[in-house]
């Protein structure tokens, strides 16, 4: 359970270049959500997340952040026993490898955290794994070699290799293309099986439409509410108000609708989408 | 990370701002040569009082000046410590001993006119950076060295890297910045205080660092080719230097003043006063 408390954050404070980049932030996210933070650029999403592994600590009389029974505004903080609990996964994460194999990268937090060495060994196995990679093929293999999808996987298993119980990922798809976005959000579903809670920054409404059960929306460092994926897209209002844009496959139904099809437009996901086009397609072949 | 300034340009629209870069590049390097020549206290304290009219014209605050100073005060701070114990000066008695450290009073005066010499070396460029832009500096520079081309040497290449240096320098900032950050978030640990695991530690910031730092020149190299960037041959500029009239007056001053400093130092013509003068 992630609990932000009335949370402000200035950038430079008592410079010209002073900031502010979130005001007075209220969220719940609960064990076993899916939760998706959305809103334009300079919304305060990064700087938000950021705070939730304390990798951006809780100003004074700024409110404050609890993870669990962890209130990340007090001084001497246990660090390492955060950072395992919360897995932070930044955009682009390939560009963190180092390590000259792929196992040794895995390896890099299991060894932070001071585990036994057949410990470390045995998580960095088990994360190359759930990350769909062949543990034999690439263990040994240098990172720097690998595909793109594939360099992502290995940033992916160095971060779930500390057994995270919570998982926040920054734009997780950004630069892919559309098979590798899918493979990705396919493994993060595997992912929370065993990390119940997920919280994802992203730009892609499909995305967002088809995996959150809760979204926040962002706006200039204001959160302009949390919403259920259909109560948001659903609301004509509420996605002007927000300046938030539809997901293309309800776009499409939405465009089907107003050319005559008799489908329906609440729909939010692809198979939401081809089911209703079945529905409607035999009799589009009668017809004709 | 974030909060080192380089590059500390401070933008206005001063008289020193809107100069010529290549006339007080030429100006600076006049400055440090007769810094080089100041002996007594009164012609250190006739080059100060110009710097500091200086300063005023150029209406940067005086706090951005004196924080170009903070990363040397240390090293001034030892050399004249060291200065004034270790002179020696077989015509006078020494004012103090301890052992092999000894005080005599030219050796207190030597140090603070070393100290002094420093302070001045320092300050004039920390102007020049508060009132240049990088940019303006590197075409300045470029235009000055260019009778270099002459001989074959790669002048407008030079400027390039070091206009591409500076401009990159905030980006790597950035970069490491976010780096760090990912590691952190692995658990990584870079407040340790021995010096040598603090060194092992930045080993996953400075790889991926140096991975992108590739990646980009890649980039850029690709961007410039495909803007058919074929080095200076050929090549004009957006933004031409013009050399005003105050230019060629700023410079004719500095040059006076460095013929005054001259003329204190070695009394030509033996004039009485200028050797009460120099102390």
């Amino acid at each position: 359970m992630i609990d932000v408390r009335n949370l402000s954050y200035v950038y430079n404070p008592k410079t010209p270049f002073t900031s502010q980049a979130l005001f007075d932030v209220n969220l719940k996210i609960e064990d076993g959500d899916f939760f998706g933070i959305i809103g334009g650029t300079g919304a305060g999403k990064s700087t938000l997340i950021s705070h939730f592994n304390a990798l951006t600590r809780v100003q004074k009389k700024s409110g404050t952040v609890l993870v669990d029974d962890m209130d990340l505004s007090v001084k001497k903080l246990d660090l390492k026993k955060l950072r395992a609990k919360v897995g932070m996964v930044f955009q682009y994460p390939e560009h963190q490898l180092f390590d000259d194999t792929v196992e040794k990268d895995v390896m890099f937090g299991p060894k932070n955290l001071k585990l036994p060495a057949e410990e470390q060994k045995a998580r960095a196995k088990e994360a190359i794994e759930l990350v769909g990679l062949d543990y034999a093929e690439f263990a040994q293999r240098s990172p720097f070699e690998l595909s793109g999808g594939q360099k992502r996987r290995v940033a992916l298993a160095g971060v779930l290799a500390m057994r995270p119980e919570i998982l926040v990922l920054d734009e997780p798809t950004a630069g892919l293309d559309p098979v590798g976005k899918r493979d990705i959000m396919n493994l993060v579903m595997r992912v929370k099986q065993s990390c119940p809670t997920v919280v994802m920054i992203s730009h892609n409404m499909d995305e967002i439409a088809e995996y959150c059960n809760k979204i926040a929306v962002l706006n200039r460092g204001r959160v302009e509410g949390v919403f259920s994926p259909r109560e948001l897209f659903g609301s004509k209002a509420l996605l002007e108000k927000c300046g938030v844009e539809l997901p293309l496959v309800t776009e499409i139904a939405v465009e089907l609708c107003r050319a005559g099809v008799n489908v329906n437009e609440a729909i939010l996901t692809e198979n939401e989408l081809v089911d209703e086009l079945l529905k409607v397609m035999p009799r589009a072949v009668e017809n004709a | 990370m974030r909060d080192m300034t380089i590059g500390q340009y401070y933008p206005s629209n001063s008289v020193v701002h809107r100069a010529d870069p290549r006339f007080k590049l030429l100006i600076l390097i006049l400055f440090i040569v007769t810094v080089f020549f100041c002996e007594s206290f009164f012609s250190f304290g006739f080059m100060t009082f110009f710097v500091i009219v200086t300063i005023l014209l150029a209406r940067v605050p005086i706090l951005k000046v004196l924080k170009g100073l903070k990363m040397i005060i240390i090293i001034v701070l030892i050399t004249t410590l060291l200065m004034t114990v270790f002179y020696t000066d077989p015509n006078s008695k020494p004012l103090a001993e301890w052992g092999i450290f000894h005080i005599y009073l030219n050796g207190i005066y030597a140090a603070i006119k070393l100290a002094w010499r420093l302070l001045l070396l320092v300050l004039m460029p920390t102007v020049l950076t508060l009132t240049s832009t990088p940019t303006e500096l590197c075409d300045g520079l470029e235009s000055l060295l260019s009778p270099l081309k002459k001989i074959k040497f790669p002048v407008h290449e030079l400027a390039l890297i070091m206009s591409i240096a500076l401009r990159l320098i905030p980006t790597l900032i950035e970069e490491t910045d976010k780096i760090m950050n990912a590691q952190k978030a692995r658990g990584a640990a870079f407040e340790s205080r021995n010096p040598f695991k603090k060194i092992k530690a930045m080993l996953p910031v400075l790889i991926p660092l140096f991975v992108s730092s590739f990646r980009r020149a890649d980039d850029l190299a690709d961007a410039m080719d495909s803007r058919c960037y074929r080095g200076a041959k050929g090549r004009t500029r957006m933004k031409k230097l013009h050399c005003r009239v105050s230019d060629v007056v700023a410079l004719l001053f500095w040059c006076a003043v460095t013929v005054c400093v001259l003329f204190l130092n070695y009394n030509w013509f033996g004039w009485g006063f200028i050797a009460v003068l120099g102390l």
